[in-house]
């Protein structure tokens, strides 16, 4: 049977993802500050409103609203618009309290999720949920009571999360919440001969197979894009790589435009 | 012949009087006028009194009994979730258009004189 998907509107990145994310999942974006967690969720909400006629809910914990709508508007996206025409809803609210209203029956975001038909939300981050307890295990549980409850409204929800490490690999406590979500995409800085780039991979799409590809990524002025696989390195999630055996002997022995590769830039 | 005082509150009480009113009962406080600024400007949030001093940059102590005299006064409303104490802008659309109606005469710095007027009378 086909399954039905969400697509996020980033061309690469939903060819990576064979389509978009599944329905009523809950889809973890990873990665240190600038990486563009939020503009990736950003553009998934408005993809969602545009293409799709699915309404959307960003859940903040961090940002005030007018902050959304002045990032959205770099990009040519008018949330406020949106808002006014009822297809948007960029809520700031704290996790306890989102979490909550969640397991009420008949709360404000149910109630909301049926008045507005909303299909998509960003949660942004989930890094906040820390301030709630300091027990992995616990945290592990709160979490995912509160992704059920998201996915209990129909909701195809992006949740964001911050690693503080600017380039390398993941914490175990990172990996840890992976476990709890359907999907998970990592976004990376990676320093390739004295500058920096951006990495992105899917890490998992659970109940579909998905491209295992490191791609490159830009932010331009109409959102994120994605581009071709990283070549001739590897250990490029290490934030640090280094060239293949062929890339390195083609750099040493072969000049430019001798035939051999040259290293990546 | 009018005194000097009675003059200044005749030039001061010269506005809207459902704005002259919501001034002198209900947001007399300067934290109450950034507290009903900020629900203008987040009308979905529903938060506790800990985090909505934290988005207002100021210290719970100061900020939840003002909530709470917000939420008596009908401006805001004052619920219990999952028994943590919740406020939100009230829902009766009267006092949401009230609170636009005044949020917006704010714009203009001779409203604003004379609702620092009231706001400080009412402090003394």
């Amino acid at each position: 049977m086909e399954t039905h998907r969400i697509p996020t509107g980033i061309a690469g990145l939903d060819e990576m993802l064979h389509g978009g994310f599944l329905s009523q999942t809950a889809n973890l974006i990873e990665g240190a500050p600038g990486t563009g967690k939020t503009t990736l969720g950003m553009q998934f909400i408005q993809h969602g409103i545009v293409h799709c006629a699915e309404p959307g809910l960003i859940l903040t914990f961090e940002e005030f609203p007018e902050q959304y709508y002045q990032d959205a508007a770099s990009f040519g996206w008018d949330f406020r618009a949106h808002e006014a025409a009822n297809h948007l809803r960029v809520i700031m609210t704290s996790p306890e309290v989102s979490r909550a209203d969640l397991q009420q029956i008949s709360g404000r975001i149910e109630t909301m999720v049926h008045q507005l038909g909303l299909k998509r939300v960003l949660v942004d981050s989930l890094s906040h949920f820390e301030r709630l307890t300091t027990d992995p295990v616990e945290l592990r549980q709160i979490i995912f009571g509160f992704v059920n409850g998201l996915k209990r409204l129909g909701l195809t929800a992006v949740l964001t999360r911050e690693n503080a490490a600017l380039l390398g690999e993941t914490s175990d406590s990172e990996e840890d919440l992976a476990f709890v979500m359907d999907s998970y995409v990592v976004l990376r800085y990676v320093e390739i001969q004295s500058a920096v780039h951006k990495a992105l991979l899917v890490l998992k799409l659970r109940g579909s197979d998905h491209d295992k590809d490191i791609r490159r990524y830009t932010i331009t002025g109409s959102g994120i894009e994605v581009r071709a696989r990283f070549e001739g390195t590897r250990g490029i999630m290490s934030g640090t790589p280094t060239m293949t055996h062929a890339e390195a002997f083609a750099a040493a022995f072969l000049p430019a435009g001798s035939g051999g590769k040259q290293p990546v830039s | 012949m009018a005194n000097s005082d009675d003059l200044a509150t005749g030039l001061m009480d010269d506005m809207d009087p459902r704005l002259l009113e919501l001034i002198q009962t209900r947001i007399n406080s300067f934290i109450k006028w950034d507290l009903v600024r900020f629900f203008h400007e987040n009308p979905h949030t529903t938060d506790t009194a800990a985090n909505i001093a934290r988005y207002t940059g100021r210290d719970v102590r100061t900020v939840e009994p003002e909530l709470m005299a917000l939420a008596r006064d009908g401006v805001l409303q004052m619920d219990d979730l999952s028994g943590l104490r919740v406020f939100t802008l009230a829902g009766n659309s009267e006092m949401r258009e009230l609170v636009h109606v005044f949020i917006k005469a704010c714009d203009d710095r001779q409203f604003r004189v004379k609702a620092i007027y009231h706001v400080i009378r009412s402090l003394r």
